[in-house]
């Protein structure tokens, strides 16, 4: 009879100090065990979730603890249900960007992480329940920024874990919802260490005199050169201005803190001073199948101009970024636009390219660092192979 | 114990002197050491496979330590490392089996140790398994259970001392030497016939009245060139590979196998390749990325292959596959050979006298003996397991090798300041 039911946590929220008292059958509408104050009644707004007994019912045994008419509609018995429970009403984007805001955090994680909020929250009671809601959520998220690839990447491979994780490993469900919330939640620290590992598999790619070029602001790629400032290698980077996100102030403020020297270059004059580069280093949006990647506008360029100059190209990316996309060309991505300042008016007859990213294809990509190892681009669709088929 | 470190040093002492010379003979000398090692080991019955695995790094980071530029070393002891994990991995797979058919007879004690983690005997050798091979994306979020589920085995294992006789513990430690020593024995023959089984594939890759080129002396070219003189008619042209001119054995070698051969000097391979066909080569390591490191000259063969469109071959053994990637391997990867070899001493000794001047003489002469070949000049990788691109090699390197055996030697990024 004492089965653990599926609301176990929050029976335990609810920290029922008495037994539960004698289950009535919920088909009768009349109140009929008598409703304690206290544990009787928050018992009730337990079994309320478990939809065991509709909130109706619940709203009219309200009314006569009360002693008033049956509180209409049910609005308010949500409301009840609502106030009994830890946080308010339940967004999965609320969670997202509860996440998002912690400064270290990648937006795949931050995913991760609502997505198993979303378990722990749940009320469904069998595994197939459970991955529909996540779905759901899952989908809710991904509509919130359709142009996020690794928020896709991230989604898509929690619910390939969800889906993994089935009977076939636990007979309880419990057991199961648990584990996964776990993972979920530990997913935060994987990210931390997956910078870590990208860092220090990088380390050797980096000699002594060396110049780096680097396009876009990548807070892998700022592992990396603080990982190897700090362990005492000399070198200097050329950044890129980035326009028009001007992520190469940004980055090169970040740079002289940490006292290594930086030299800023408008985009244009990278073919200019690329005979001094020894390497280009670049972060990615999202990692595609076939080992290409997608990074802020001008990747592409910079990369082109490397490979015919015989520089090689590194790429540093956390392996929850590996998409499902195979773009054969630039216009195979999905739009991702922002409007460009040119700090004069431009005439509204000139048509002005306001995509944010392209996609560099393999064959001008040398090496990925990723936490699973250092990668060759064709490695990246073996890697998505074994996890989706 | 006393002999295995003294075979230890000797073969130490023979790296670092270069008295054993090229990777076969390298391969096969650690192999046999290694298996030494573990034969005569002696460790707790417990947890034997970890025991085993120090022990071998232990011997294994000295060797690499002696000779870091002969890959070769660090390819067979990662190997070997990789056999002890495989086979701890399938004894303890079969094992667990075992374990479990018991534990159903008397089930409620077993359910209340095993109360935590309901895992069944499939899941935790799967765990294992993923851990066994290169971290993947399926196995990203499923970090912690590999752990626990090894604990849990071990574990399991020290329970069952308890319950079933510790001479099943002891044939099973016993099981483990005896099937890593077989594997190993596998090794050495597979080091040993490696040319061979090379040498099978050569009528698919050699076609009639086709021009081949080829660099310096390599035991597997020859093999590979002589099978295939056997049903097909060719030339070769050898360049004479400056400055040990083996080029020049390798020339009388296959006169005497009645092929027709030219000899060339390097300087003018770029100006016979046009009429060349393919150009197949054999090669000191090939590295993780698909890049080998070959006898010098061969990257400039390799340009000019590439130039021509010519298909540039390399034939390796597996022993010769090394799960590294090369950050700096004209530096990191190269022996500088005396100078003897390139400059008579008699006639530079001024030129190269630290007496005279300031001291510091003004001739230098440098005698590399390897090149980098990076991957996207190469056309093909022909191994003992068959014909493979250089994007390819990855695969093959997460069949050999373990994931926790890159890096053998510890105390790998301490920082220097």
């Amino acid at each position: 009879m004492l089965r653990p039911s599926a609301s176990f946590i929050l029976d335990q929220r609810e920290s029922l100090s008495s037994p539960p008292p004698n289950l009535a059958p919920p088909a009768t509408m009349a109140p009929k065990p008598p409703i304690q104050a206290g544990s009787g009644a928050g018992y009730y707004a337990a079994r309320a979730e478990h939809h065991a007994v509709s909130s109706h019912w619940l709203a009219q045994a309200q009314a006569a603890v009360d002693g008033g008419p049956a509180k209409p509609g049910l609005s308010e018995s949500h409301g009840d249900r609502h106030r009994d429970r830890e946080n308010a009403s339940f967004s999965v984007i609320d969670e997202f960007n509860f996440w998002r805001k912690k400064p270290d955090l990648a937006e795949a994680v931050a995913a991760i992480m609502a997505l198993a909020a979303v378990i722990r929250t749940s009320e469904a009671t069998t595994m197939m329940e459970l991955e529909i809601e996540l779905k759901k959520a899952s989908d809710t998220l991904k509509s919130w920024d359709t142009t996020s690839i690794s928020l896709s990447a991230g989604c898509d491979l929690f619910m390939r874990h969800v889906t993994r994780t089935s009977a076939l490993e636990y007979e309880d469900f419990d057991a199961a919802k648990a584990r996964l919330i776990e993972r979920g939640e530990r997913f935060g620290e994987i990210s931390l260490r997956a910078r870590k590992t990208i860092a220090m598999l990088s380390q050797d790619f980096i000699f002594d005199g060396c110049t780096i070029l680097v396009h876009g602001f990548s807070r892998v790629v700022l592992e990396v050169l603080r990982l190897a400032a700090s362990s005492g290698k000399l070198f200097r980077v050329f950044c890129t201005e980035g326009r028009p996100d001007k992520t190469g102030l940004r980055l090169s403020t970040e740079l002289v803190g940490l006292g290594i020297p930086v030299k800023l270059l408008i985009d244009s004059a990278v073919a200019y001073n690329i005979d001094e580069v020894d390497m280009v280093f670049v972060g990615a949006d999202g990692v595609v199948e076939s080992g290409g990647i997608i990074n802020m506008m001008g990747t592409y360029q910079i990369a082109l101009v490397a490979h015919s100059m015989n520089k090689p190209v590194y790429v540093a990316a956390e392996s929850y970024k590996f998409a499902r996309l195979y773009p054969l060309d630039q216009k195979d991505l999905a739009p991702a636009l922002r409007s460009v300042d040119f700090g004069v008016p431009v005439p509204t007859a000139v048509e002005v390219e306001t995509s944010a990213r392209d996609y560099t294809p393999p064959q001008y990509l040398t090496l990925l660092f990723t936490d699973l190892g250092v990668l060759t681009p064709s490695v990246v669709s073996d890697e998505l192979i074994q996890l989706y088929l | 114990m006393p002999d295995v470190q003294a075979s230890v040093n000797e073969l130490i002492s023979k790296l670092k002197r270069r008295q054993v010379e090229g990777s076969h003979a390298t391969a096969k000398e650690t192999a046999i050491l290694l298996r030494t090692v573990v034969s005569q080991h002696r460790g707790p019955n417990a947890n034997q496979a970890s025991s085993f695995i120090d022990a071998v790094k232990a011997v294994g980071s000295q060797l690499i330590t002696a000779n870091p530029v002969e890959l070769a070393v660090g390819n067979i002891v990662r190997r070997v490392l990789h056999i002890i994990r495989e086979e701890d991995l399938s004894l303890a797979t079969t094992g667990i089996g075992g374990l479990s058919v018991s534990a159903g007879s008397d089930d409620d004690d077993e359910t209340d140790r095993n109360g935590r983690l309901m895992l069944s005997a499939a899941s935790v050798a799967a765990a294992s398994r993923s851990a066994l091979r290169a971290p993947s994306l399926h196995t990203l979020l499923e970090d912690l259970p590999d752990q626990s589920g090894s604990h849990h085995t071990s574990s399991s294992g020290g329970d069952s001392e308890g319950k079933s006789k510790s001479a099943d513990k002891n044939s099973k430690s016993w099981k483990l030497k005896q099937s890593v020593i077989e594997a190993i024995n596998e090794l050495i023959e597979d080091i040993d016939n490696c040319h061979a089984q090379i040498a099978e594939q050569a009528l698919e890759h050699i076609h009639q009245n086709e021009v081949i080129l080829t660099l310096g002396r390599s035991r597997t070219v020859r093999q590979f060139l002589c099978e295939a003189k056997k049903k097909r008619s060719f030339q070769v042209f050898v360049a004479e590979g400056a400055p040990r001119y083996q080029g020049h054995v390798l020339a009388k070698e296959l006169v005497a196998k009645d092929l027709q051969t030219t000899v060339i000097t390097d300087s003018a391979v770029f100006a016979m390749i046009s009429r060349v066909n393919m150009v197949i080569v054999g090669a000191h390591a090939i590295m993780a990325n698909g890049g080998i490191i070959a006898p010098v000259g061969l990257n400039m063969v390799a340009l000019a292959a590439k130039r021509h469109a010519v298909p540039f071959v390399v034939v390796a053994g597996s022993h010769k596959l090394c799960p590294l990637y090369p950050h700096n391997p004209e530096v990191l990867l190269n022996d500088l050979k005396s100078p003897s070899d390139l400059l008579d001493f008699g006639e530079f000794s001024d030129c190269m006298d630290y007496g005279s001047g300031n001291g510091a003489p003004l001739l230098h002469v440098v005698n590399p003996t390897f090149d980098y070949v990076p991957p996207q000049l190469v056309s093909l990788f022909i191994t003992d397991t068959g014909g493979h691109n250089p994007s390819y090699m990855y695969r093959l390197i997460a069949d050999y090798y373990s994931a926790d055996d890159l890096v053998v030697q510890q105390q790998r990024f301490a920082s220097r300041k």
